[in-house]
């Protein structure tokens, strides 16, 4: 009957592995021009606010401190499209491969410079896997 | 001196009054207490089982080095939590009684189960028979509940569980008459002394054991007869308007009802207290622990075949199950009746 092959085909399925990646820990290893989190580097700014500018969310804004502009990012509106980045005359705006953290209150997420000179925060490098076309299963993960 | 020698008495005085098996029974093992952490204990496994056929992980992050283990505890203090609603059409005395009773009521029959051949609650001739008899009480409770909702949804809910009542009650009793005329007797205990030895009721007669098995599906709201529970057609069923400590009161029932009838099937249908090697012939006490542990066990397994059937299974029809039912399970039931008398009358048993 159609019973004893349902449950002795759930009984096979109890000895396959298990298709599931245990998230923070490890994760998808990402390409290398991945436009996550931005990070800014003030040694090379200019402060021309072309940046500023292009953005088309208004994610950026500058700041003024004694004489020259810095900016500050406001994660709630950034669509992370790469238009600062693109235009940036000295490449001082980078891309980081951290697109998941999250805050506790609206107000982290907009970014003075002083924080954003910081980068995305990254407690621990979760660790990297890469995955792998199979023909029995489908998709499975290698280390990266 | 006295007082210390009044304090022993005292507390001697309590220890029998906890061990007899009157308070024992109800409230400490198989009772109250035993149901609660059972309960917790088979909705973990159920998950587990469940993700591990569909190649996840089940309950993780909670406490990831016992496995997600109290997942439930956290899911009780949310539930705990939450602000209990009652609509204002609905006839609030009977919303508030009845899901608190309808708990209350699966855990009436554990009265009636002995643990071992000396240690009973119920010293009665007809335990067999009182069992089911007691657990019957709790569906007409869900019937309660849904017209009590003032919900269309949950009223066609709870009227497929009245439904599905008639159609599991008639052969399970007919199978449990099946097992009374080969044993000989409607007392519990006598029914585990025959079964000595391989010959477990399930060897006597399996035809009884699988129309039992099933009516022990239907009846706990188990995959495939999912229906009264939980539907992506009718909202939750009958238990749609319930939040809080009452929503956990009525999905916990039919697990307790789980666990209730397969304490009862292990008794009647596998061997109830007999290992397959029998060295019960230690000192009482003794002899009712490791009782108590063998049957719990045989139960074990008894409710995880059942929560087996979770992941494998899609939910039957409302139409499907009644002829299930009245067709088949009806039909290998007065069969087993008929194999039973059949072979008393040859002399087997």
């Amino acid at each position: 009957m159609g019973y004893i092959d349902a449950i002795w085909m759930g009984i096979k399925y109890l000895f396959v592995p298990r298709a599931t990646l245990k998230y923070p820990e490890v994760s998808m290893d990402l390409c290398c021009d991945y436009r996550g989190m931005l990070k800014w580097y003030d040694d090379r700014c200019i402060s021309c606010t072309m940046c500023a500018r292009i953005c088309p969310s208004g994610a950026i804004k500058m700041y003024k401190s004694d004489t020259k502009k810095y900016p500050g990012i406001n994660y709630q509106r950034c669509i992370f499209c790469g238009f600062c980045r693109d235009i940036c005359p000295v490449n001082a705006l980078e891309f980081r491969p951290v697109h998941d953290k999250a805050y506790y209150s609206l107000e982290g997420q907009m970014q003075k410079p002083m924080e954003f000179v910081k980068g995305p925060p990254v407690e621990e490098e979760p660790k990297k896997v890469k995955p792998v076309f199979d023909e029995k299963r489908g998709l499975k993960y290698d280390s990266a | 001196m006295d007082a210390t020698a009044t304090a022993v008495k005292i507390i001697l005085i309590i220890w029998h009054f906890i061990i007899s098996p009157e308070f024992f029974i109800p409230i400490i093992f198989p009772g109250l207490i035993t149901v609660l952490v059972v309960l917790l204990g088979l909705i973990w496994f159920e998950r587990k089982l469940t993700a591990k056929v569909q190649l996840r992980y089940g309950p993780y992050y909670i406490a990831k080095r016992l496995g997600g283990a109290t997942q439930l505890m956290a899911d009780l203090m949310r539930y705990l939590q939450q602000e209990f609603i009652i609509p204002k059409d609905a006839d609030r005395r009977v919303f508030v009684i009845a899901p608190i009773m309808f708990f209350a009521l699966t855990m009436l029959p554990i009265v009636a189960i002995p643990i071992s051949s000396t240690y009973a609650a119920v010293h009665s001739d007809l335990t067999l028979l009182l069992v089911p008899t007691l657990a019957t009480l709790a569906p007409l409770l869900v019937i309660i509940i849904g017209w009590s909702s003032n919900n269309k949804y949950s009223f066609i809910g709870s009227l497929r569980e009245g439904y599905m009542m008639m159609s599991y009650e008639v052969p399970m009793f007919i199978s449990i008459l099946a097992m009374a005329v080969s044993y000989n007797s409607l007392s519990l205990i006598q029914a585990v002394q025959k079964q000595t030895g391989f010959a477990w009721g399930l060897v006597i007669n399996p035809l009884a054991a699988i129309a039992f098995f099933g009516a022990l599906l239907m009846t706990s709201s188990r995959f495939p007869f999912d229906i009264s529970e939980a539907e992506s057609e009718i909202v939750v069923g009958p238990y749609t308007e319930y939040g809080g400590i009452f929503f956990i009161f009525c999905l916990g029932a039919p697990y307790v009802k789980l666990y209730v009838y397969s304490l009862f099937f292990s008794l009647v249908f596998l061997g109830g207290w007999n290992p397959l090697v029998t060295p019960l012939t230690a000192s009482p006490i003794i002899n009712a622990v490791l009782s108590g542990i063998v049957l719990l066990i045989k139960a074990g397994i008894v409710m995880s075949l059942a929560v087996y059937m979770r992941t494998i299974f899609g939910r039957f029809r409302i139409d499907q199950v009644l002829r299930l039912g009245w067709h088949k399970l009806f039909a290998v039931a007065v069969l087993s009746v008929i194999l039973s008398l059949v072979l008393v009358g040859l002399g087997v048993l």
